[in-house]
């Protein structure tokens, strides 16, 4: 298992985390649309809205676990934010960074992933919209465009927190 | 030098369908969709410019003996698309095809049917075909 390495930002982008103050805060329907939203439209089992804390990720919206945080060193999501756009792995035991980590071995059982990063203005990725299947799968170019404007509604919320946060 | 771009009108009130397929639809470049949550919304758009293709969300009126389907957004377009000599391709999205509104639908020569529940990819399917059919 390859852990992600930790962004060149990484002090910013927490900072910059920390200042929407989100973090354990309780489920948000403006979040939660969009989980379920994304769940039916690519009809997988799982999907998160993941931010990448110091040591763990934490799912700000989540359907399908009842996971609300894991550590970061096996989070595969650590290694989507360090992506300029969407990271797909169609299956993960055929990939070497994966195949062996405990999300994959172990329950849920990830097999296909696409975390699209979430990324501020700012350009500091705070964490993931994440799709998991537990069987392989591809997205086509249709597909990833959708997946990127559900992307863009997250982090057109998490722009709004911000926004309120600085006035 | 005229405008190449497509202009879709895409009438439907639920506010994350609508954003994502006109969101979606402006990134991979398919055309230009512009969003209305309501009829009325959509005459407004109208009186402004004109559409070479509409996705429009059709919904039974009335109850009981008096519900009919609200089919005069369709009536419209197709007025100003003859009054403009355009061609003009139209899908609806509805729960039910009752064989009346099947009827109505042939009249008005409604090119797809989508039935509820679908996915946003369905209505981005329907809007590229649109867009790449030479009707305009």
């Amino acid at each position: 298992m390859l852990i992600a390495a930790t962004p060149d930002n990484e002090a910013a982008r927490l900072a910059a985390l920390y200042d929407l103050l989100l973090l354990d805060t309780p489920a948000e329907e403006r979040f939660d649309r969009i989980v379920a939203f994304a769940a039916t439209e690519f009809d997988v089992p799982i999907v998160t809205i993941t931010l990448i804390d110091t040591d763990r990720q934490w799912f700000k919206a989540r359907t399908g676990t009842e996971l609300c945080e894991t550590g970061r060193d096996i989070s595969l999501c650590s290694h989507a934010i360090l992506e300029q756009d969407i990271l797909v792995v169609n299956d993960t035991l055929l990939d070497a960074r994966f195949a062996d980590n405990p999300l994959v071995t172990g329950m849920p059982h990830i097999r296909f992933y696409a975390g699209a990063p979430l990324t501020m203005p700012s350009r500091l990725s705070l964490g993931t919209l994440c799709l998991i299947d537990r069987k392989p799968r591809t997205l086509d170019a249709m597909e990833l465009g959708i997946l990127r404007t559900l992307r863009d509604l997250v982090v057109l919320e998490l722009r709004n927190i911000s926004e309120v946060a600085d006035a | 030098m005229p405008d190449a771009t497509k202009h879709i009108l895409l009438v439907e009130p639920e506010p994350m369908l609508r954003r994502t397929v006109a969101m979606t639809a402006r990134s991979l470049n398919l055309g230009q969709v512009h969003e209305a949550a309501t009829s009325a919304a959509a005459l407004r758009l109208l009186s402004v410019r004109t559409f070479q293709g509409a996705v429009i969300a059709v919904d039974c009126v009335g109850s009981g003996k008096d519900s009919r389907y609200d089919l005069g957004l369709i009536d419209r377009l197709r007025a100003d698309a003859a009054a403009n000599k355009q061609g003009l391709s139209i899908a609806i999205m509805t729960e039910t095809a009752t064989p009346e509104l099947l009827s109505d639908l042939r009249e008005r020569r409604i090119s797809r049917v989508i039935l509820k529940p679908f996915r946003a990819r369905v209505v981005l399917d329907t809007i590229e075909t649109m867009c790449r059919s030479g009707k305009t």
